[in-house]
């Protein structure tokens, strides 16, 4: 009877404060993403922990502007866990030993290389050549469909911003349930046509993309000494749906990350560095 | 010791047999085998259904075609020794699921196998139930034969011969099951069987009637035999042979086959024989070879290769199909052999927390489909050259397995994007470093410049390298990026590698 009486007085005062706060006392459903970090904290915080799982996450920018080291770094993370990835490589863009610098375990990694546009592939029916963004994206849709993949990588890094625009919407909203359905991370790796192009424009996914981050292009680099280092990049987050709602916390509209080079020395552990000293030591002695 | 006890199964007209197995649409139309050298061939064996139309053994082909002419539908086939032999190693591995005593008593156009049942009551029932399973497991390989069962080796085969369905003598009375049975079952020679022709006997009941000192006395030593056979009281020492486990499937076609829909439906029938007799095995199938036989006397090679050993029937058809649309013959198909090997059958412990990882039957097929997509070398995992030359690799077959490693902290490392195959670049220099370069669309005008970082190897071979590399900070209408040039030193060129991203 309490139970009752509790329910109809909060539904009493409910419709007394409608036109001001709807739902005022009702909870608010959400919906919880799971995230995977990106292995990048400045990236991770600013998407409130990482990419989705089981969504479309599109990442646009202009060349150099860290794009494709922010997804590798994604992919390091997600193969480190055990857990298998694919990347379907529209222009043959792909760099292995790049993807092994970032930590990426290339065994668990299948890699769909398109070929360029005079190869000619035999459909089922009959002869009919397919571009390279046709067998980028039937490959998708076939590995979305077999489902297993933690991560799949749809890179159009290279491919025209107005032709990756005439991905029709269907397609995206396809790839959006049968990512959902698969629990995978359908990530997008797309170009704009310049960083002063506004991100509702250089959005392919639209609508279906749960998260748009745009790369900007790069900060005038530091060069430090004889060698290319020093890299700094920005990244804005453009569109983030299931956001969960924090009063009074602000996120930052765009992170600075930093990325180092293949050649950079990675930093010595106590004992690494304790055994450096004495291997040099000894050989100022001995000379 | 139990009594010995003799099942005898024959298969008659096995050209056709042999030939009709794997070819469900002829087995409903009349079909005769021809056997011998152009244009004299003859009708050698031939399935009930030509028989109702008239067709014998020994008609010649012009015979045959006229009869083809007259009632319509009669088809022709030549016969295929290689079809005969698959056929017979599937015959000979059905039956030894029964006992792994068997001889061979074939004649020319039938195949014949006595299996020495002794003490299998246990096991199949009384000899009469196990006659049946035998028959069933034959109609399920698509084998015709009739079977009898005899504590006599040679009167089990002899009624096997003779008659129909399944035919079971109880111990004793072996003579009088074969009386009425005709002497030439007896494959005397002819002189002999001419006299005996003349003295009026021809059944095995007759010639077990004559007394046998007599009939030594006129036909030589050898006719105690004939009459020993005939009372089926002839002792026969049994000469087992071993049936060797041999996964092999072949189908010959009678006119070159152009439609890979004609290859699958034979194929599928083919993948079931091979599924169901790994299957009675306890094993799978790890590896198909598949041998296409090609107008020209060309061979055309494919291997199947599942990621996990499977008899999953669907999952190897489909495998096929996306095989042979991948590399599709170059020529009309004459005849199709598969060959397996077969493996442990797939066992996958699974973890309740264990990563999601593709399912290995599905991830094969979307692989292939992927090859028929991008193509066969351009799907897989990247595995790293040992070698200094930049951009390196090899592809490997993707095998999705978990690899857990430690978490990495290391920072995230500036990527290359390459460009496949490099664009060639203009490039003007200034006091010995790069200051312009021109792609073929617009000018990068190159504000800092790292190099040159010197490369070379393999200078012993035609694939050796020898070049300059330099990072270089370009800018061009604004958008600043950063790329790697690389100058040939052999042939003097300049070559955009790739971009930093």
């Amino acid at each position: 009877m309490s139970a009752r009486s509790a329910t109809a007085l909060r539904l009493e005062i409910e419709h007394a404060l409608e036109r001001s706060f709807p739902a005022a006392l009702t909870p608010e459903q959400r919906t919880i993403r799971e995230t995977a970090s990106t292995g990048i904290a400045e990236v991770d915080a600013l998407l409130d922990g990482g990419l989705p799982v089981g969504a479309i996450s599109e990442i646009n920018g202009p060349e150099s502007s860290g794009r494709t080291t922010l997804v590798l770094s994604f992919l390091a993370q997600r193969t480190a866990s055990g857990q298998v990835c694919a990347w379907v490589d529209a222009d043959d863009a792909f760099d292995p030993e790049s993807a092994a610098a970032n930590g990426v375990n290339l065994r668990q990694l299948l890699w769909v290389r398109c070929r360029k546009a005079g190869g000619l592939v035999q459909s089922k029916q009959a002869a009919k050549p397919w571009t390279q963004l046709d067998q980028a994206l039937r490959a998708t849709d076939l590995l979305l469909q077999a489902g297993g993949f933690a991560a799949i990588v749809l890179d159009l890094g290279d491919t025209a911003a107005e032709h990756a625009r005439r991905i029709p919407l269907a397609t995206w909203f396809r790839f959006r349930q049968a990512a959902d359905r698969a629990r995978t991370s359908l990530v997008v790796l797309a170009q704009t046509g310049s960083a002063q192009t506004s991100p509702a424009h250089g959005s392919n996914a639209q609508s279906s993309a749960a998260v748009a981050l745009g790369c900007a292009a790069m900060s005038p680099v530091v060069a430090g000494g004889t060698v290319l280092r020093g890299f700094r990049f920005e990244v804005r987050n453009e569109r983030q749906r299931f956001t969960p709602f924090a009063p009074g916390r602000k996120k930052p509209p765009a992170s600075v990350w930093p990325a180092a080079c293949a050649w950079d020395v990675a930093e010595l552990s106590d004992d690494d560095a304790a055994f450096e000293c004495a291997r040099v030591l000894e050989m100022e002695n001995s000379a | 010791m139990s009594q010995q006890l003799y099942a005898c199964l024959h298969a008659a007209e096995f050209p056709s047999q042999a030939l009709l197995r794997l070819r469900p649409d002829l087995q409903s139309l009349p079909v005769a085998v021809l056997q011998g050298r152009a244009p004299i061939e003859q009708v050698c064996s031939m399935n009930p259904l030509a028989r109702l139309q008239g067709a014998a053994t020994g008609m010649t082909r012009l015979e045959g075609e006229a009869l083809a002419s007259q009632n319509g539908g009669l088809h022709l086939l030549p016969r295929s020794l290689e079809s005969e032999a698959a056929a017979r190693a599937v015959l000979l591995e059905c039956v030894a699921n029964f006992s792994p005593r068997i001889e061979e008593a074939s004649s020319e156009t039938a195949c014949a196998f006595v299996l020495d049942i002794t003490g299998t009551e246990r096991l199949f029932g009384p000899p009469r139930a196990l006659a049946e399973r035998l028959r069933n497991a034959l109609k399920s390989s698509c084998f015709r034969a009739s079977i009898a069962v005899s504590a006599n080796f040679h009167a089990a085969r002899m009624l096997a011969v003779s008659s129909r369905g399944i035919t079971v003598i109880t111990a004793g009375e072996e003579a009088t099951a074969l009386a009425n049975l005709p002497v030439a079952l007896l494959e005397m020679p002819d002189d002999h069987a001419e006299t005996l022709a003349i003295w009026g006997i021809r059944t095995l009941g007759e010639l077990a009637a004559l007394p046998e000192v007599d009939l030594i006395a006129r036909l030589g030593q050898s006719a105690s035999g004939w009459r020993n056979l005939a009372l089926a009281a002839h002792a026969h020492t049994f000469q087992p042979i071993e049936a060797a486990f041999s996964l092999r499937e072949f189908c010959e076609f009678e006119t070159p086959v152009e439609q890979m829909d004609s290859l699958l439906f034979v194929g599928a029938r083919m993948i079931d024989s091979l599924a169901l007799r790994a299957a009675t095995r306890a094993m799978s199938l790890a590896t198909v070879a598949v041998d296409l036989a090609l107008e020209g006397k060309r061979v055309h090679q494919l291997t199947i290769r599942p990621a996990l050993p499977t008899v999953d029937r669907k999952f190897l058809l489909k495998l096929l199909q996306l095989e042979i649309a991948a590399n599709p013959p170059p020529a009309a198909v004459l005849s199709l052999t598969l060959t397996a090997e077969a493996g442990q059958s797939n066992k996958v412990q699974l973890g309740l927390f264990a990563p999601q990882m593709p399912e290995p039957s599905r991830l094969d097929v979307t692989i292939a489909r992927l090859k028929a997509i991008a193509g066969e070398d351009r799907v897989g995992s990247p595995v790293l050259e040992d070698t200094h030359r930049a951009g390196s690799f090899r592809m490997s077959a993707f095998n999705a397995q978990n690899l857990a490693e430690e978490d990495k902290e290391a920072p995230p490392r500036m990527a290359l994007r390459r460009l496949r195959p490099p664009l060639a670049v203009r490039v003007a220099l200034n006091a010995g470093q790069p200051a312009l370069f021109h792609d073929g669309r617009q000018s990068y005008k190159i504000a800092t410049s790292f190099g040159p970082w010197r490369s070379s190897g393999c200078w012993w071979s035609v694939d050796g390298w020898d070049s300059d590399e330099w990072d270089v900070l370009a800018e061009s209408q604004g958008t600043r990026v950063v790329c790697l040039l690389v100058m040939d030193r052999s042939k003097h060129e300049w070559r955009l590698e790739a971009f930093y991203d």
